[in-house]
């Protein structure tokens, strides 16, 4: 008999099961839920699984017939290149405009440093969900319903938008903070302001750029199609083509689009990349230091 | 003369509404170096805190050089906190800051908002910290990021932090809990001897029961929330320490 034997020959006789009652019941039944309520929707839309096989040699029949060669030419005109710069512009300072007002709402919206848990917290968490719950297009048709034609219903939806979409992001970090240097503050008897600047801007700094990086990358995104909306920029060419039916014109102002939100992705992924290697840098350094 | 009065003091958990303190009085005066001994969970960090206020009292008064602390405006909380300096268990610094600022944020209490936003503080008050840092032993270190210290070095920029304020009280809540057992020392005496020169009675949480007979005048026993103890460090029986201790199990 070896080792492993004796001991096992020791072991009081136990039942033991991976499965916990009624614990899996609860997680099997859930997953089971799930799929039968995947084939109700397939069959209540009616949808026929099998067009989805013929799709791609569709989408290519269309594509090489209609939306082919792109008029380049139309997109190199003075007026549309004018509305990609319009459109830059109306991203820049909807999203500058919209970070400028998140960040404040973003530490009045956080729980564990908020000025008042009673009534600014809730303002605050209700104000950014406001903003993020309606769709950035939804914004653009509803300002230019009140403000008419042109860019500043444009720039006021971005500036929802970015309320919502960096206000939930901000807060989400300041939420995550080490609150020791804000009780070192407090019990040297700053005020909420110097604590927030003192303890927790810190902290969050880097965190912040990175997601006002990112905000503008999806602000410019969302530019480019609020024209649709008639809130000038890009997008209104979108639209007006789209409505001549000038596919081919359609084609060369998507492309335009694709090539520009790459090259602002691009930018704004080497921009993170370089923060990050800041970061890291730094870590690394310090754990040197220490060993 | 007694410096610091608790008396009845008296905090709770929000939540569960279950006392955490039940009762506590005692003063600190002159001179004073005050342990606060007891197992984990006896209310030790609660009752320094209450003392400032980080944790709000139900019940009980805390007067520093006679003046009602419990009843006081966020204000004017806020202007009675500049003079009581707290070191904490963890630091508490602002690792991306510098050592230099960490040391001049013990200053915010009373450098205008406006000013400190630019961290514009006055000369006299870096000509104090620099004096500080050098007491502390750590003047080859004001521009170094405070995450770049070691343990030992840490704390003692969060003691010149404290000092910094000028304080008429100092509060340690285990200020040597993450630190090896000589460093701990030495912090411990560097803690005493500042607190003597500078005539600062100190109110320190502690553990570890050999430091504290060894640095401590004074001595509270807690135990879950009850006062055990308290009296001189001389006074201490073994027995003492036992009822202190006897609901500890591994």
């Amino acid at each position: 008999m070896n080792a492993y034997n004796s001991i096992q020959s020791k072991a009081p006789a136990r039942e033991w099961s991976r499965y916990r009652f009624p614990r899996d019941l609860f997680r099997f039944t859930a997953l089971l839920a799930c799929l039968l309520g995947l084939m109700f929707a397939i069959d209540f839309l009616g949808i026929d699984l099998a067009r989805l096989l013929t799709l791609f040699g569709r989408v290519g029949e269309v594509l090489s017939e209609r939306y082919f060669p792109p008029d380049v030419d139309y997109v190199m005109q003075g007026d549309y290149l004018a509305s990609v710069v319009e459109t830059v512009q109306m991203a820049y300072l909807g999203a500058l405009i919209g970070m400028l007002i998140a960040a404040p709402l973003a530490w009045f919206a956080s729980w564990n440093v908020t000025l008042s848990r009673r009534v600014l917290y809730p303002l605050a968490r209700l104000f950014i969900m406001a903003s993020r719950s309606v769709h950035e297009m939804i914004w653009t048709i509803l300002f230019v319903t009140v403000l008419g034609f042109g860019m500043l219903p444009g720039v006021c939806a971005l500036v929802m938008f970015c309320i919502g979409f960096a206000g939930k992001l901000f807060a989400e970090e300041i939420e995550v903070i080490d609150m020791g240097p804000v009780e070192a503050m407090r019990s040297a008897g700053a005020n909420p302001l110097q604590t927030f600047c003192y303890a927790v801007w810190p902290q969050i700094q880097t965190a912040w750029t990175g997601i006002a990086i990112y905000t503008w990358d999806v602000a410019f995104r969302a530019a480019t199609v609020v024209g649709f909306f008639g809130a000038g920029g890009m997008g209104w060419y979108l639209k007006r083509n789209v409505q001549q039916l000038e596919t081919e014109r359609v084609a060369a102002i998507l492309l335009s689009i694709v090539v520009l939100v790459v090259i602002s992705e691009l930018i704004s992924a080497w921009a993170r990349h370089r923060l990050n290697r800041k970061r890291d840098a730094n870590r690394i350094a310090i754990e040197a230091e220490a060993a | 003369m007694s410096i610091l009065q608790v008396q009845n003091l008296k905090a709770r958990y929000a939540q569960t509404g279950d006392d955490i303190l039940k009762g506590i009085s005692f003063n600190v005066a002159e001179g004073d170096f005050y342990a606060i001994i007891g197992p984990s969970g006896a209310g030790k960090s609660t009752l320094i805190r209450c003392i400032n206020r980080l944790v709000e009292p139900s019940e009980g008064s805390v007067s520093l050089f006679g003046q009602e602390l419990t009843r006081l405006s966020a204000r004017e909380l806020r202007k009675t906190r500049r003079h009581i300096g707290m070191i904490f268990q963890e630091f508490n610094l602002v690792n991306r800051m510098s050592v230099m600022d960490n040391v001049l944020s013990g200053r915010l209490g009373y450098v205008g908002t406006t000013r400190s936003l630019f961290k514009l503080f006055p000369r006299s008050d870096i000509q104090r910290a620099l004096e500080l840092l050098d007491r502390v032993s750590l003047i080859d270190h004001v521009d170094k990021r405070a995450d770049q210290l070691s343990g030992g070095q840490r704390q003692r920029v969060g003691i010149a932090r404290a000092l910094m304020q000028d304080p008429q009280l100092l509060l340690l809540d285990e200020p040597t809990a993450s630190l090896d057992p000589k460093i701990s020392r030495d912090v411990m005496q560097l803690i005493r001897d500042t607190a003597r020169d500078l005539g600062i009675p100190v109110l320190c949480n502690i553990h570890d029961v050999a430091l504290a007979k060894e640095f401590c005048n004074r001595i509270l026993g807690l135990q879950s929330g009850r006062m055990m103890f308290d009296g001189k460090t001389a006074d201490l029986a073994d027995s003492d320490l036992e009822r202190i201790y006897e609901l500890e199990v591994l």
